[in-house]
């Protein structure tokens, strides 16, 4: 008897318990997204892939202005044939306006509220308008996944410094560091390149850097940093490229506060222009290396300083090293933070011929 | 009046390991770092290590009592108080384990609601969910530790999954150690407190342990062992997040599921949540059969019976927590009724079932 | 023959019996008169039953020319074995329909005596079809009882392998053997084993697989709980291990029970072959069943409302493959996982040859021109097609039957609440194992109740030198199969 009553039971909740569906070929998968700042108003773009019976992908937006950042969603629906879903973005983009002048808080605020949206969410700023390389046409496998391989690789194996919605996350809640993201840019209607990267303080863009610096602070701020250097070495060029680096912090004085950055780079030697590389050669390119470096690195820091943003977290570091840390007191203190950078770099290969 | 149980409904001692293992680890653990890193900062997983510990008195407390009386807690009470009031202080455990049983399922269903569904209907899924109980308590307390056994054994490879939040981690979080005070270390145990609670089923469950005496080793190491999981996982959120990101995480666990990306499946958290199912199905079971067992040993209510009437009142109370506030209410007040049995009754009813003993012998 | 009289205690009638008899045409009543005594005697039988050269041969010869006066004379006469003297008539209906001869003298109404003349008709012994191996005895059970037995004895030539008889069926009168190793099993199941059989109340039992269902411990269970095998090799093994064997006349599928669920994943095979090797397959073998029943409840439940679990790098070829297809995702699998149990249902009705042409027919036509007619989705082809191919690997067939059907509740609900609904279907199966019995021993043993020394054979199987210990779960009388071998003394060194 009790046995019949639990099987009708399980029949009913069957029937009625049914949840809303999102079957995956009936709704608008919004894979990307770009926000610029037009008038006032924050103008979203939505990008939606169409997936073409011979697997090539379509590249649609869908855009509309609206006060709050992500509202636009409610009203791209209209233009939609499908539902639009944000379930599967990939890669979110900021317009080079929206950066410096509104910020980007509150879309974050609610990128973070959406449960939908995964942690490994690529941002990047654009440098112009974001919706712009939305509406270019690179690869056939679809934009978002193009931007999104685009930074990846170039975030694993190159000089971009790892950076994603969790991370930028972190840096931004974290006392005593500033987020970065990179920047890309639109060279023509199917070209894109990251063209820097771009820091933030308080949501807003305050500084960018250009490529040709970008592996100094992946030095800095990633743990394994891979990349390639240029130096110029009596007249012959060489290009070298980071198999393996490692940082070390240390707080040296605590007044005034000095911290000292250890680099340990190990690299090979890919390109040499010259006739032929002499161990005393490659000795000689190792220190233009540490040299470049040091100088470099302690530019960057300088810059960082005077513009008032920690993206490399000294503050979150020497926090780490101090009791009872007064952040209210560190930030009168970190422009006069001293920063001694040491690198050593070693050239273990130079490839297989001599 | 001692209510005897039959030899081939008694468990292995070891398995009290899961019992009390799977009871304590359950839908707290999908958000409790907030908590405590609100009090005491990143040093709360020192607080974590201290709750655990403490627990461990609880536990030799309620052995001691269990063997003077052999029998559960209403043995022990009947003992120290006399048949009636014994059978008559047992009554509020019903409504104890009824509010754990509505907390356990609720909180669940919101996590549901939120991650998931946000249609999900409350009452459909806890109906379901009732007569799956149901049926796994009519199998008998074999089943039932059983259902926490795969509880225990079955989800274990989820832990796996928190390896893939370890290149984000950044040890700097946590330093430096101790800058917070013995204060608020305290105060943050206490809220752990909360979180681990779920061991004093031991009570209620003792009659039915095969060897109790062996058991005493298993109870502990599951204590431990819970305390081990906490901790690790206090400590991979404490490098995960920075703190200001940790304070906006409501469910850090769910939140750091968000970066595990496989060849197969780009997000985690779906199936994590979905797992979590069978992670706090026994924590239900386990808190429905303790209520309808309360319920037959005091009223002569058959258990069959009261397992019906127990799952029915979770059915209709449940309806009644709408909103997140009204659900963290019911969090609240379990939390702070469940920490002064534990830590205020247990000891209290320790003491006096050596009194007594003593009275009684002389 | 004690357990037959129960059921007919009512005396009866000689002439009303023989007046009843005659209606079947295969009744025979002969009668002849001894030479030297001229004592006339009559022989009644079945045709149909006996085999008349025997009589013909080994019997009449001497009831004609040797003198006799008593009935209890022709024992030492006639040269057969199976000559039985009673004076009783309730048995004779029973003797008769089952091939004894009936022997009356003129002179001596109230004797009368059995000759044992059956016909034998009994299949050769031939290889295994169902449980078949590439390596190992290629000797199967057939119908008959006594040569199932035998088989089974030749295999375990021990005075402790007790075979007890039982008959079953109010109208078929099946004989039922129960064997097992006294001073090994525990005698506790034996006496469960008789008893269920002994409650038995069903009219005519054909197979074995009757027997199973009606006493097993939970009727209501799709999976088997007794397991059964046509190898009297695997027989002989799991005897030695403490259980029992059930065989049925008439059945050539031998009952083992108690039984628990990680057997029904093993095959015999796995006991010829190296530890590691057969271990990897017992565990291929499960993630083949786990795989069959979930992925396409994932598949599901994935399309329906976990779009976000998709790897980007999948996205593309599901929705191309889903874009012109009108059914939602439940449908779609419900359609394909009908036409492939149809192919299957077919395939088994059919005799052997039309049987593959209605695979192949059903495999490649009907596949590829649902796709092309965008009825059904590529993937979820391939998904269903491995489904079905991975619940093709559990070595016991009924078990495989189980398999199909479970995956069926799981579509429902991962239609319901996607992932959640899987993991909820799987709670409701867990428990429905955790509940489950086999002859009172629970059906999930070693897993839960955990045994660790009884995992050694079950999901993996470890080398034959670890298994010096009967299953715990089986409670034997003598726990030890072998003496492990000791350990050496000396840890011997490289080279030495």
């Amino acid at each position: 008897m009790i046995k019949n009553v639990f099987v009708i039971l399980m029949v009913f909740t069957v029937l009625i318990g049914c949840v809303q569906k999102e079957i995956l070929d009936d709704v608008n998968l919004e894979s990307g997204s770009a926000y610029d700042y037009v008038g006032g108003k924050i103008k979203g773009t939505a990008l939606v892939p169409i997936y073409l019976p011979n697997k090539e992908v379509q590249n649609k937006t869908f855009s509309a202005s609206s006060n709050l950042s992500r509202d636009f969603l409610r009203d791209v629906q209209r233009q939609s044939s499908d539902p639009l879903v944000t379930g599967s973005l990939k890669v979110v983009l900021f317009g080079e306006s929206l950066a410096k002048e509104n910020g980007i808080l509150d879309l974050i605020d609610s990128f973070q509220r959406d449960p939908s949206i995964g942690a490994g969410l690529y941002l990047a700023t654009a440098k112009g308008e974001a919706k712009d390389i939305l509406e270019g046409q690179y690869g056939k496998r679809g934009n978002a996944i193009y931007l999104s391989n685009l930074i990846r690789h170039n975030m694993k194996n190159k000089d971009i410094p790892k950076t994603n919605l969790h991370r930028f996350l972190f840096d931004f809640n974290q006392l005593g560091k500033t987020p970065y993201l990179p920047e890309l840019r639109k060279i023509s209607k199917d070209q894109i390149e990251i063209s820097g990267i771009s820091f933030f303080r308080y949501g807003h863009v305050v500084d960018t850097i250009p490529a040709s610096k970008m592996f100094y602070f992946k030095l800095l701020v990633d743990k394994y940093s891979r990349g390639t250097l240029k130096v110029t070495h009596k007249k012959e060029r060489a290009a070298i490229e980071s198999i393996r680096s490692k940082y070390k912090m240390q707080l040296s004085t605590k007044k005034p506060f000095t911290v000292n950055v250890k680099l340990k780079v190990n690299a090979i030697l890919n390109e040499y222009s010259g006739k032929r590389v002499t161990p005393k050669d490659i000795k000689e390119i190792e220190k233009i290396l540490q040299k470049n470096i040091e100088k470099e690195c302690t530019l960057l820091t300088n810059r960082f300083q005077k513009k008032n943003i920690d993206p490399v977290g000294y503050g979150h570091f020497v926090k780490s090293k101090t009791r009872k840390f007064n952040f209210e007191k560190w930030k009168t203190d970190y422009p006069h933070l001293k920063v001694n950078i040491k690198a050593n770099v070693m050239i273990t290969e130079s490839g297989v011929i001599e | 009046m001692e209510q005897l149980v039959p030899e081939k409904a008694k468990i292995s001692p070891f398995l009290v390991f899961f019992l009390v293992h799977t009871m304590q680890f359950g839908i707290g653990v999908l958000g409790y770092q907030r908590i405590i890193a609100m009090t005491a900062g990143y040093d709360a997983w020192i607080s974590v290590i201290l709750a655990g510990l403490s627990i461990h008195i609880i536990v030799w407390m309620m052995y001691k009592i269990l063997e003077t009386t052999e029998g559960d807690i209403i043995t022990a009470q009947s003992f120290v108080f006399g048949n009636k009031i014994g059978k008559l202080l047992s009554v509020p455990f019903v409504i104890y384990f009824l509010l754990i049983a509505d907390t356990i399922l609720r909180t669940y269903i919101e996590v549901i609601q939120v991650w998931m569904f946000q249609d999900m209907s409350t009452f459909w899924y806890s109906l379901a969910f009732c007569v799956l109980a149901i049926y796994i308590i009519f199998g008998g307390f074999r089943t039932v530790t059983g259902v926490a056994f795969f509880g225990v054994v079955l989800p274990a490879y989820l832990l796996f999954s928190f390896f893939f939040t370890i290149p984000y981690a950044d040890i700097k979080n946590l330093q430096p150690i101790f800058d917070h005070s013995i204060k608020d270390l305290v105060m943050a145990s206490y809220q752990m407190s909360l979180t681990y609670l779920g061991y004093e089923i031991l009570l209620f469950f003792y009659p039915y342990i095969k060897d109790p005496q062996k058991s005493k080793k298993w109870a502990h190491l599951g204590v431990l062992f819970t305390t081990f999981l906490y901790t690790s996982l206090t400590l991979l959120t404490f490098a995960y997040f920075s703190e200001g990101q940790l304070q906006k995480s409501i469910w850090a666990t769910l939140t750091m599921w968000k970066i595990v990306e496989m060849p197969f499946v780009e997000r985690f958290e779906y199936i994590g949540i979905a797992n979590w199912n069978i992670v706090i199905l026994p924590n239900f079971c386990i808190a429905l059969w303790c209520a309808s067992r309360i319920l037959k040993r005091v009223t002569k209510i058959k258990q069959k019976h009261g397992v019906i009437l127990t799952s029915l009142i979770v059915l209709i109370t449940i309806n009644l927590f709408k909103s997140r506030v009204q659900i963290n209410t019911l969090i609240d007040y379990t939390g702070k009724i469940a920490f002064y049995i534990n830590y205020g009754y247990i000891p209290l009813l320790f003491f006096l079932v050596l009194i007594v003993k003593k009275v009684k012998k002389k | 023959m004690g357990w037959f009289s129960k059921k007919h205690e009512q005396q009866v009638d000689r002439e009303s019996l023989e007046q009843y008899l005659k209606r079947s045409k295969d009744y025979k009543k002969v009668s002849y008169t001894n030479q030297p005594t001229n004592n006339r005697f009559t022989f009644s039988f079945i045709s149909t039953l006996i085999d008349e050269s025997i009589l013909q041969n080994n019997a009449l010869p001497y009831l004609l020319e040797k003198p006799f006066e008593k009935i209890e004379d022709l024992k030492k006469l006639v040269a057969m074995t199976d000559v039985q003297i009673s004076d009783d008539p309730s048995v004779i209906e029973q003797k008769l329909f089952n091939g004894y001869a009936l022997l009356t003298l003129e002179s001596d109404q109230k004797h009368f005596a059995f000759l044992a003349v059956q016909k034998e008709i009994v299949r050769s012994v031939t290889t295994p079809e169902v449980e078949f191996s590439v390596i190992g005895p290629k000797e199967a059970f057939v119908e008959s009882i006594d040569q199932n037995v035998n088989l089974i004895r030749k295999r375990l030539p021990v005075k402790e392998l007790i075979s007890e008889e039982l008959t079953i069926g109010s109208l078929s009168k099946t004989k039922v053997s129960i064997l097992y190793l006294d001073g090994i099993v525990d005698p506790e199941n034996v006496k469960t084993v008789i008893e269920r059989l002994k409650n038995i109340d069903f009219d005519a039992i054909t197979d074995s697989s009757y027997i199973v269902q009606l006493i097993c411990d939970n009727k209501n269970s799709p999976f088997p709980q007794l397991l059964d095998s046509e190898r009297p090799d695997r027989v002989t093994a799991i005897l030695a291990e403490g259980k029992i064997a059930i065989f049925v006349d008439g059945s050539p599928h031998a009952l083992i029970t108690p039984t628990t669920l990680v057997e029904f994943f093993g095959s015999f095979e796995d006991y010829f072959l190296n530890w590691m090797l057969s271990s990897f397959f017992r565990l291929i073998r499960l993630f083949a069943v786990a795989f069959s029943i979930l992925i396409t409840p994932v598949y599901v439940a994935t399309l329906s409302y976990h779009y976000e679990l998709i790897p980007k790098d999948l996205m593309n070829t599901l929705v191309t493959s889903r874009r012109e297809i009108p059914l939602p995702p439940i449908l779609e699998a419900l359609f394909l996982e009908l036409t492939i149990e149809l192919l299957r249902e077919a395939g088994a009705r059919l005799p052997t040859k039309v049987g593959q042409t209605i695979g192949i027919v059903g495999g490649i036509v009907i596949g590829t021109a649902s796709v092309e007619a965008g009825l059904t989705s590529n993937v979820l082809l391939i998904i269903v097609a491995l489904a079905a191919l991975a619940s093709f690997t559990t070595p016991v067939y009924k078990m495989g039957n189980a398999i199909r059907l479970l995956r069926f509740p799981f579509l429902f609900f991962a239609e319901l609440w996607g992932l959640l609904g899987i993991v909820f279907c799987f709670c409701l199966l867990m428990t429905h194992l955790l509940r489950l019995t086999s002859l009172n021993r629970p059906f999930l043993e070693p897993i839960y109740p955990p045994r660790v020394t009884d995992l050694k054979d079950s999901l993996i199987r470890l080398p034959f030198s670890k298994q010096s210990m009967r299953p715990q779960t089986l409670r034997t009388q003598n726990p030890v199969r072998f003496s492990p071998p000791g350990k050496k003394s000396k840890k011997s060194d490289i080279d030495e």
